[in-house]
């Protein structure tokens, strides 16, 4: 399976996570969130620049406990109020979406 | 894959279609020997002796409903069983304002069986007990066939009803219906999970609280952690109505909730007279006196007395004689926690937290569920990322976690005092 | 956006219960009085109100179809007013307040393939994962394994034939989501994970695979110029962690993925506190459709416990009392080295005495 963007073809896998984390770019997430009917906006784009960048300096993705956390510590709100925030913004959950968006592997595992 | 496992992979080859491929009628396609499913020489093994076999229930299914995702299911299950491999990979579908409850599964080697490219299960909380009646059970079955394959396991090691089979396009609309129905997603991943309670006083004399009731207002106070995993890893509570702890929560569950009582063991002493006359004297030595694990009971003038300041409640002279004794009147629940399996530290068993506990009112289940809510909380601050209560606590140390919870040191919590001498006092 | 939740679901959590019970049990719900075993599959409950509840108790696949549940929905419609239940060992229960219902529902049962039994001092249901059929990290086909064991243990199920109660588990790794069980039949690896180079980047998140480790035999390295992990052999103790957190560390194999028997775990703290299980089998085959291996081991050793166990003692009360040494002579297996403990806390495992039985 691929996603188009300008004419060029990036390979996903069947769930639509990149198969090449290299590929990404803002294009390409765009091209990702419309495929998840998100329309980014500089909210969406705050977690995802935020995922992207823990993702750069330890190489994983962080647990959605730190991305509530941070949330929660920004905005001044209840970590709750957080995840709500979280999921009105990616309604099928961070994990999935954001991530996917993102440009990060896919999180593995249901033990 | 490796070098050798490839070339077993290689050897064996699943059933050819092409070959036995009659038909396409109506969408359906029907084989040369009228059958829907393909061959599964290695599965039919199972159809022999006398157990109720979990294949010829699948195959008599989709000989019925004609699922082609039942078939390609059945065929890779037969290969998995000629390889001695399992070819399915996680992924992630969920619905709307929902991170976790359906375990995603896509086939690795959709190749060779198009039909099971996809096969996700849901995972969906049955009621506390396990009990229903048949007009939810048909609904669910109804629901779950009009999207699903019709494959259901009852139950998951969880506690969860599973419904195995769906594919991501049609989890929104199915769930809508499940959850039209008052039927609700479980736990996945780094969250709270589905929850077990033992039949309790719907049905058992020895249920020294209500588990259903504690179940399901426990489980709604968690509902949120249920569906949108943010903990540090998974954890479970699990509802037994006494010792004999039938849900098997002191080692399948981070808090485990337990029945008990104070106050001395119910005696009717004339039918303890009628089990004597009935089973003998030999019978209430060996069977009841000398299994007592405290010896806190005694033949006194040929009278059975117990000393219940000795009795650990441990249930078991009264599932001998279950007419003749029963728990006492003054009952609560004991809690312990950080129970737990293999991975990866090793099993641990769960500790004694809160020896006694009254969850009887519901200002009393307001504060069992406010004092697991600091619990939990304080878990989210200093526990690790994969790691259990249990394994918290124990690095942590449990005087920490006391102190932090605002618990007193009890000594039922022990099993004996420190053995070293390394620590500080004030000073 | 808004902090408030925006999604339409019900969040209703656990299905409501007070519906799914029976009038008889809603009527005397917390005021039952006793309990008798009439028979390895029926039980009576008496309320302080003089009421009778039976419980026709049944086995099931666990791994069961719509049409399956559709029946059982019909023999509870005809014989128990509506209503059913399940327990955690995957038996079905009617209970109903006709006690003219008890033998034509047996009846009916037996005869639609259902065994009744599983109360009392028997063989109940095996508790197990999942398999082959559904898992992302099996070593086996737990449902097939509960199957050929259940099969050869039908009369046990049926008969009060044990000192005490035995419960089974069957799990797909050493994780054991099957649970601690008197028989716990466990798939052990035998062989340090391999290693996909090609996908393992792509598919894993390299610290957490690494952090997974208990014993930190994971390292980074790099392999064709992508980035990868190496495993330590020499320190690697074949636990499959990683496996769940990386699907390019390869642990499965269908020669390298054997079964170990555990037995004495304990949940119930009926007399002695619950315990946990230990080793007594292990490099037997894996062996599908009918692992006659497995089979044969859990046949001795419930033979063995059988003959010596004294009534109520459990597996783990039993060997308790004759000690280990005895056990692997009565059952016939073999201790080895392996079953020394050699992990966290093994020394709580040594024999720190002198008591030996010569």
């Amino acid at each position: 399976m691929t996603v188009e963007v300008m004419e060029r073809s990036y390979e996903v896998d069947e769930n639509g996570y990149l198969v090449n984390l290299d590929d990404w770019s803002e294009d390409v997430a765009n091209e990702l969130a419309q495929d998840e009917e998100i329309e980014m906006t500089d909210e969406h784009w705050d977690i995802v620049n935020f995922l992207k960048d823990y993702y750069q300096e330890f190489q994983i993705a962080p647990a959605v406990k730190v991305l509530t956390k941070e949330i929660a510590k920004k905005n001044d709100i209840k970590r709750k109020e957080a995840s709500a925030y979280l999921y009105n913004l990616f309604p099928n959950g961070p994990a999935l979406q954001a991530c996917k968006i993102a440009g990060l592997p896919k999180p593995t595992g249901c033990v | 894959m490796d070098n050798i496992q490839e070339s077993v992979v290689a050897s064996r080859e699943v059933p050819a279609e092409s070959e036995t491929i009659e038909a396409d009628v109506n969408g359906q396609v029907i084989k040369k020997n009228g059958k829907f499913l393909n061959e599964t020489p290695m599965l039919d093994e199972l159809e022999n002796g006398p157990w109720p076999s979990f294949v010829t229930g699948l195959k008599e299914m989709a000989e019925r409903n004609k699922k082609p995702m039942l078939r390609g299911v059945m065929d890779q299950l037969e290969y998995s069983y000629q390889t001695k491999s399992g070819y399915w990979k996680g992924g992630l579908v969920t619905v709307k304002g929902y991170g976790a409850g359906i375990i995603t599964r896509y086939s690795m080697i959709k190749d060779k069986v198009p039909e099971a490219l996809e096969f996700h299960t849901f995972r969906v909380q049955p009621a506390p007990g396990f009990h229903y009646n048949t007009k939810m059970l048909r609904g669910l079955c109804d629901i779950w066939e009009k999207h699903g394959s019709g494959l259901i396991a009852l139950h998951g090691q969880s506690g969860d009803i599973m419904l195995q089979g769906i594919t991501a396009e049609k989890a929104q609309e199915c769930f809508d219906e499940l959850n039209e129905a008052g039927w609700d997603l479980g736990g996945a991943g780094a969250g709270i999970r589905t929850s077990m309670s033992c039949v309790g006083p719907a049905r058992c004399e020895q249920a020294c609280y209500d588990t259903l009731q504690v179940h399901k207002k426990v489980l709604d106070a968690f509902v949120g952690a249920i569906h949108r995993p943010e903990r540090n890893y998974k954890l479970k509570f699990k509802f037994s109505g006494c010792s004999n702890d039938c849900v098997n929560a002191i080692m399948r569950s981070d808090i485990a909730v337990i029945g008990t009582w104070k106050d001395d063991i119910q005696v009717d002493k004339e039918e303890v007279k009628a089990w004597i006359e009935k089973k003998g004297m030999d019978n209430l030595v060996n069977n009841v006196i000398t299994r007592c694990p405290t010896n806190a009971i005694s033949l006194e003038d040929g009278e059975m007395v117990i000393d219940n300041r000795n009795c650990v409640r441990c249930m078991h002279c009264i599932n001998v004689m279950p007419k003749a004794l029963s728990p006492g009147k003054e009952r609560g629940v004991s809690v312990l926690m950080g129970g737990k399996n293999t991975l990866k530290v090793g099993t641990m068993l769960g500790s004694m937290i809160i020896p006694f506990y009254k969850v009887d009112t519901d200002e009393e289940i307001e504060n069992f569920i406010e004092l697991a809510e600091e619990i939990v909380e304080w878990w989210d601050d200093n526990g690790l990322d994969h790691e259990r209560i249990g394994e918290t606590i124990e690095r942590c140390g449990m005087k920490q976690f006391l102190e932090d919870v605002g618990l007193e040191a009890n000594i039922d919590m022990i099993s004996a005092p420190r053995d070293n001498p390394y620590y500080k006092t004030e000073y | 956006m808004t902090y408030e939740r925006t999604w339409q679901t019900i969040e209703s959590g656990p299905h409501e219960y007070k519906e799914a019970l029976h009038p008889v049990v809603l009527k005397n719900y917390g005021k039952w009085k006793y309990h008798e075993m009439l028979n390895p599959g029926v039980m009576v409950h008496v309320g302080e109100s003089g009421d009778e509840l039976f419980t026709v108790r049944a086995g099931t696949p666990r791994q069961d179809s719509v049409d399956l549940l559709r029946r059982l929905c019909d023999l509870a419609d005809k014989y128990a007013d509506g209503y059913l239940r399940f327990t955690v060992r995957n038996n079905v229960e009617f209970m109903t307040p006709h006690k003219e219902n008890i033998e034509p529902l047996i009846k009916d049962l037996e005869e639609q393939g259902f065994p009744v039994g599983g109360i009392g001092p028997l063989v109940t249901s095996i508790a197990h994962t999942q398999g082959w059929l559904h898992c992302d990290i099996p070593a086996t086909d737990a449902s097939g394994v509960a199957k050929s064991v259940m099969d050869s243990l039908y009369n046990d199920f049926k008969e009060w034939k044990m000192p005490n109660k035995v419960r089974l588990s069957t799990s797909c790794c050493s994780i054991n989501c099957g649970g601690q069980a008197d028989i716990a039949i466990v798939i052990k690896h035998t062989r340090p994970p391999r290693i996909n180079h090609d996908i393992l980047s792509t598919v894993c998140e390299l610290p957490k695979a690494v952090a997974r480790c208990p014993v930190a035999a994971i390292r980074p390295t790099t392999v064709n110029d992508k980035k990868s992990l190496m495993v330590d052999e020499e320190k690697c103790i074949v636990c499959g962690a990683c496996f769940g957190a990386c699907p390019a560390m390869e642990i499965n194999h269908p020669e390298y993925s054997k079964f170990a028997v555990w037995v004495g775990g304990k949940n119930s703290n009926a007399r002695s506190k619950p315990s946990k299980m230990s080793l007594v089998a292990d490099e037997v085959p894996n062996n599908p459709p009918r692992w006659e291996e497995v089979n044969d081991i859990v046949g001795r050793i419930l033979k063995a416990y059988q003959v010596g166990g004294k009534p109520w003692e459990r597996m783990n009360e039993w060997i308790g009392r004759i000690g280990w040494k005895r056990f692997f002579e009565e059952t016939e297996l073999e201790f080895k080295i392996d079953m020394i403990d050699s992990y966290r806390h093994a020394r709580a495992s040594f024999n720190q005495s002198a008591h030996v039985r010569f």
